[in-house]
């Protein structure tokens, strides 16, 4: 309802061509978004969908979607991310579909619920993806330049922050862009640095010039906030004619691709056309390189923390010497001549890289056509945000994908999409919301992030997701597609449809199921396959023996083609719903408790230390540290008591202005929030 | 040329034909396979009797919002919930959908009481059919009761062995747990059932009662079952953290399936151990019932004086010697009423004698777990400056009690004993005791003579007054009830441990779930174990490569 009353509001903007008339013009927009990379698109699209006029700012329209450094999408974990992001009606999936070489599902054999979708990609064909979708996207306007300062004025005394960002001043025109909200998604790109061997240079990616100081400097003087630094890097790239691919092992993708994107009908490869990707393994040669090269490695030596999780080959050797370490080679591409060796980012100088390649077999003529280089660049410490990833000191900013501190396309999607719902819903007046981390791994991950922040980069695994069994990469549609038509906002109609006949039919045909209900001798006779056992007793339904490890849907349809034969369309997603929905159920009601205790916000402005409540002072402390945003976050805080939170419980259900708002919460009428309640409610729950 | 998959490590397995899912329950509606799921099962018509006979296990959980729905509605609780000390009747409550069936379970299937009545029944053991005792139960059907739930009352003799019948006969019925600390309270608020006068209140008492079962936990966990369960909880992470790395490592790296065959036996050993503990007959010293004082402060202060003159006979040996007491003394008082578990401990001071320096660390060990500390101070000490008196025993205090986060909670619990007024002179006793009944910021402080008797009375005032409050908190020195918190959670880690196995080969995802549910378990004894914990693990046995 709420997405149609938004997509046919009146266009109050100036037409785009204005944009370019002349330098210094003060122009406006609804949400800028600076940044191209996939945090910036996904928030630019996804700004767009919830009705917001957005600039997308960018220092080079080429390099929009571009893959800066692996070749690939998805996997255990990351997929489930590709999976929500497609549900919220985001571009990274269809992408993915369209510019996919290789598709396989990683973890087959583990259970639907940590199943893997994974694709290798071509280049070239993903940003053609990404920027067609922009270019021709209604209400988005794309410009070339780079962001000098951001704009600050007074806050607004009625909302919770120190300072209101206006808008940004562009380096080279110094044209001034005013906007309610801006997006900030720079990357790697906040005082970046380069690294190769001993030498340092500014930038954020090779290639691209490194972008104003400017920024750093709004962010960290004239706003306050607390930034880290963290670092990371890419492999060299290497000719694919110069690898001696028989002494690698071959890795066969899936035979029938499984699309990323709930609405694509397949993927745009042919199956027989897929790609396949490449083993091999250091050798000992390649550990003795790494030494011979630390003191001309500056990147290794300084001890600002890089990844756990893919790491560089320094430090895979240097925490476990002596081992075989596996190294994958990837196709960069259906035209492309090179590899990509995923596995072995390093910083070492250009000709001990290529030393270091050719201590592997496979690659002992390897040449490269780029080499690796490691990069250290400044994040927003998470924090400091609200889960709206609004920050929480400035109205109007919000921040997703690597300034935030997470690594990989994904995750910056993931905060993508978040950031540009919750921007344009602030441009257009609407109350912020959040997700629940029992509903998606994005609010997973956003709570991970503003709840705890980081000391590494940030990735996505399936064991950060308490809820994993429920969260599967296979209902993401039923979890987020129908809220973000209904709740959000961001959905299309077409995708909200498809998403409203998949649970429709789900639901009959799992009615259908229970509905058959035979003695255990009778499904003896009917589905030997089952083998259901004969000390079984009582009668069981189609959808228990459906539960079987051998049974699939198909055989019940066959065996029952009347009642199940409309429903085969269904097959897969109908034996996991089965297998799964008995622990489903038992979840539930933790579930229920972390919502309930979620969607009782606290008060941001509230202050901690002299709150008239009895608590103690280390739980005053600890709750002025931290400002949880709900009180189940505040309950997962380590060293918060069951009587501290019961004080706190009491004091907002005794203000009857906060109680109002707690019961809007449930039911959320954005139109009639006002702005008062909204103070102390940073982020309503999308409802349940 | 080898052809591998990047899933092949595992693939063998998956045709290894495991056992279906046998635990499936057809109730509940499809709700959109985990968006939908979130709505409870709506209100229910409130036929008593009905609800007694047949809907024990429904739930009443509701999908308003909090102040109508207790939180975790579905787990039934029960609970000790009269004080001790020398009383005849003992109330043990239950609350949650399956009190109509313990209450069926404990008193038989017929005649089920009117609501709200008191109907007098032959209680006894659900399994083995032994009385256990003849007393009066209620049942009161929600959303007329306490907790706002149904919920039932067994008012039985007050004898421990009836009274922890009752609770293990109770333990022993499928869907109830012993009730966390405070848990029937916070039902009860959730249910809107508390007024917000009594709200006030009720936060202090929860912190009480975590408290006192913090306490009770410690000293329980004292000695080698800690070890053990720490050694479980060690073992149990470990395991979850391969599984993890497994789940979300395998494909890639190089993390053999024999990390898997390891889990597999760490997991059957755990099961073996775990069973063989709960089966065990010995458990352990039995811990006596009582709230724990204890005798503290520096050597000579008159720490055994105070505890001869408590009991009334020379249960310690007192000498003008500084160190004399050298190992805890205890002794089981009645102090008006409330059962008292009293303990003199050595002296706190630097030594170099191998023997006092055991006693000096057992003293300490004693102060973390008591209930109520009597800090002892030799009185002839104190600086004839009253204003000083407040920095010089804020010193004693400080050098006493538990430093770090239980300093503030220690200061609640402690009462500051002057000893040995009588050799000051008569105008000081009387100036500083004054002063000291201006509450100058300190703990309750008495000053008397434990040689004379002198000030004997009002220190006793003021000891009762806080035994009292102690021993109204029904969770406070009840043992028996902590180990049967304790059993509760092994047991739920054994059945979840089942779930590993019964899963290992069909779907790990659910696999790992089980342990993750058995760490939860093992957890809510020796603390939580998070998300971030397993990681750490993972990367400090696994080369994670990308």
């Amino acid at each position: 309802m709420l997405a149609r009353r938004v997509l046919n509001r009146p266009r109050s903007l100036a037409s785009p061509s204005s944009w370019a008339a002349s330098a210094r013009t003060v122009t406006a927009c609804d949400v800028i978004v600076v940044g191209g990379g996939h945090a910036g698109t996904e928030a630019a699209a996804a700004a767009t969908r919830v009705g917001a006029e957005t600039l997308l700012v960018t220092q080079k329209i080429q390099t929009i979607g571009a893959l800066s450094c692996n070749p690939s999408l998805g996997g255990v974990g990351k997929g489930q991310l590709v999976r929500e992001v497609d549900a919220l009606d985001g571009l990274m999936g269809r992408a993915g579909d369209w510019a996919g070489v290789h598709f396989s599902i990683l973890n087959r054999s583990k259970g639907p619920a940590v199943w893997g979708p994974r694709a290798q990609l071509d280049r070239p064909r993903y940003r053609q993806f990404i920027q067609a979708e922009l270019l021709s996207m209604p209400r988005l306007t794309v410009v070339e330049g780079s962001v000098e300062e951001l704009l600050v004025s007074e806050p607004d005394p009625e909302k919770p922050g120190k300072h209101r960002v206006t808008g940004v001043r562009m380096a080279d025109t110094g044209r001034i862009i005013l906007a309610r909200s801006v997006v900030l998604t720079t990357g790697t790109f906040l005082s970046g640095s380069l690294f190769m061997g001993q030498t340092t240079s500014p930038g954020g990616r090779m290639g691209d010039p490194p972008s104003g100081s400017g920024l750093s400097r709004s962010l960290k003087e004239v706003l306050g906030l607390r930034l880290g630094r963290l670092r990371t890097g890419t492999p060299p790239r290497i000719f694919k004619r110069s690898v001696d691919l028989s002494l690698a092992q071959l890795q066969l993708p899936d035979q029938r691709p499984t699309p990323f994107s709930f609405i694509s009908n397949g993927t745009h490869c042919k199956p027989e056309e897929q790609l396949p990707c490449y083993l091999i393994n250091t050798t000992p040669g390649v550990e003795r390189v790494v030494r011979e090269s630390l003191h001309l490695n500056s990147h290794i030596q300084q001890d600002t923390r890089g990844p756990r999780y893919c790491p560089s080959i320094e430090s895979r050797v240097l925490r476990f010497p002596g081992r075989q370490h596996q190294v994958w080679l990837e196709p960069e591409g259906l035209t492309s001549d090179l590899l990509y060796p995923q596995g072995l980012s390093m910083t070492m100088p250009p000709d001990l890289q290529v030393r270091l390649l050719r201590e592997i077999p496979a690659l002992r003529k390897a040449e490269i056509q780029a080499p690796g280089y490691g990069v250290q660049y400044d994040f927003v410490c998470p924090t400091q945000l609200f889960p709206s990833l609004e920050v929480r000191s400035a109205q109007g900013l919000f921040l997703a994908g690597q300034i935030n501190g997470t690594t990989g396309y994904e995750e910056a999607a993931a905060q993508g999409v978040w950031a540009g719902v919750s921007a344009g819903r602030r441009a257009l007046s609407l109350p912020p919301l959040s997700l629940s981390r029992t509903q998606s791994y994005i609010g997973v991950l956003i709570d991970d992030l503003v709840g705890r922040g980081i000391t590494e980069p940030y990735r996505m695994f399936t064991s950060r997701a308490e809820f994993r069994t429920s969260l599967r990469p296979d209902n993401a549609d039923l979890r987020l597609t129908l809220k973000g038509y209904c709740d959000i906002g961001c959905v299309s109609p077409r995708r909200y449809e498809e998403a409203v006949r998949m649970k429709a039919g789900l639901s009959e045909a799992l009615s259908a199921l229970q509905d058959i209900t035979l003695s255990p001798t009778r499904w003896r006779e009917k589905l030997p396959q089952a083998a259901v056992s004969a000390n079984k007793s009582g009668i069981m339904s189609a959808e228990e023996v459906l539960q079987y490890k051998d049974v699939s849907f198909e055989m019940l349809a066959s065996a029952f083609p009347d009642v199940l034969g409309p429903y085969v369309e269904f097959a897969e997603r109908l034996k996991i719903e089965a297998m799964y929905r008995p622990h489903c159920e038992k979840q539930r009601r933790e579930i229920e408790r972390i919502l309930q205790e979620e969607s009782l916000s606290l008060p941001q402005d509230v202050d901690y230390l002299s709150l008239p409540v009895s608590l103690s002072q280390e739980v005053r402390e600890l709750l002025d540290r931290v400002r949880p945003a709900t009180l189940g976050a505040a309950s997962r805080l380590p060293g918060m008591t069951p009587a501290a939170i019961l004080h706190l419980l009491n004091y907002i259900t005794r203000t009857p202005q906060r109680d109002r708002s707690a019961e809007r919460s449930s039911t959320p009428d954005p139109q009639n929030l006002s702005d008062e309640s909204r103070d102390s409610f940073p982020c309503v729950p999308v409802s349940q | 040329m080898a052809v591998r998959r990047r899933d092949a490590a595992a693939n063998e397995r998956a045709s290894t034909a495991g056992s279906p899912c046998g635990k499936c329950c057809g109730r509940g509606v499809f709700t959109s396979g985990g968006s939908g799921p979130i709505r409870g099962s709506g209100g229910c018509a409130s036929d008593e009797m009905s609800a007694f006979l047949g809907g024990a296990l429904r739930s009443r959980a509701s999908h308003r919002l909090w102040s109508s729905a207790p939180l975790c509605a579905t787990d039934t609780i029960f609970a000790l919930s009269s004080g001790q000390g020398k009383c005849g009747v003992a109330v043990v409550r239950v609350s949650g959908p399956a009190s109509a069936l313990a209450l069926r379970g404990l008193t038989g299937p017929d005649r089920p009481p009117a609501p709200r009545t008191a109907a007098l029944r032959s209680i006894f053991h659900p399994q083995s059919k032994e009385i256990l005792d003849r007393g009066l139960v209620f049942w009161f059907p929600g959303p007329h009761s306490f907790t706002g739930e149904d919920s039932a009352e067994f008012h039985v003799h007050g004898g421990p062995a009836v009274v922890s019948g009752v609770l293990d006969a109770l333990g022993s019925l499928p869907g109830l747990r012993p009730a966390e600390a405070g848990e029937f309270t916070r039902r009860a608020f959730h249910a809107g059932k508390l007024g917000l006068t009594e709200v006030e209140g009720l936060g202090d008492l929860i912190h009480a009662e975590t408290e006192a079962q913090r306490r009770q936990a410690l000293r329980q966990m004292a000695g080698d079952l800690a070890q053990l369960y720490r050694d479980w909880s060690q073992r149990l992470t470990q395991c979850l953290a391969h599984v993890e790395a497994f789940i979300d490592f395998g494909e890639d790296d190089l993390i053999e399936d024999g990390v898997l065959d390891q889990v597999d036996n760490s997991v059957a050993q755990l099961q073996t151990e775990i069973t063989c503990h709960l089966h065990d007959g010995r458990k352990g010293e039995r811990l006596r019932s009582g709230v724990q004082v204890v005798i503290a402060g520096e050597t000579n202060a008159g720490k055994s004086s105070l505890l001869n003159l408590l009991c009334r006979r020379p249960a310690a040996i007192v000498s003008p010697i500084a160190g004399t007491t050298r190992d805890v003394v205890e002794t089981c008082l009645d102090i008006g009423g409330f059962p008292v578990l009293l303990s003199d401990t050595a002296g706190l001071r630097e030594t170099a004698d191998a023997v006092e320096q055991e006693g000096v660390r057992r003293a300490r060990e004693k102060v973390e777990q008591a209930d109520l500390t009597l800090v002892v101070v030799d009185a002839t000490q104190l600086p004839t400056d009253p204003l000083q008196v407040p920095v010089f025993l804020g010193a004693h205090l400080l050098a006493v009690l538990p430093h770090g986060v239980g300093l503030e909670e220690s200061l609640r619990h402690c009462i500051l004993v002057l000893n040995k007024s009588d050799l000051l002179p008569v105008e000081q006793v009387e100036k500083t005791q004054t002063f000291l009944n201006k509450n100058p910021g300190l703990p309750p402080a008495s000053l008397l003579s434990c040689h004379t008797s002198h000030g004997l009375e009002n220190f006793m005032t003021s000891l009762q007054s806080r035994l009292s409050s102690l021993c109204g908190d029904p969770l406070a020195g009840t043992p028996s009830l902590t180990q049967a918190r304790h059993r509760a959670h092994l047991h739920e880690c054994f059945q979840a441990l089942g779930q590993y196995q019964q899963y290992r080969d069909v779907d790990l995802a659910l696999a790992a779930e089980g342990v993750r549910l058995a760490l939860t378990g093992l957890g809510r004894i020796t603390g939580k174990v998070g998300a971030e914990e397993i990681l750490d693990i993972i990367f400090r046995d696994f080369c994670i490569g990308k």
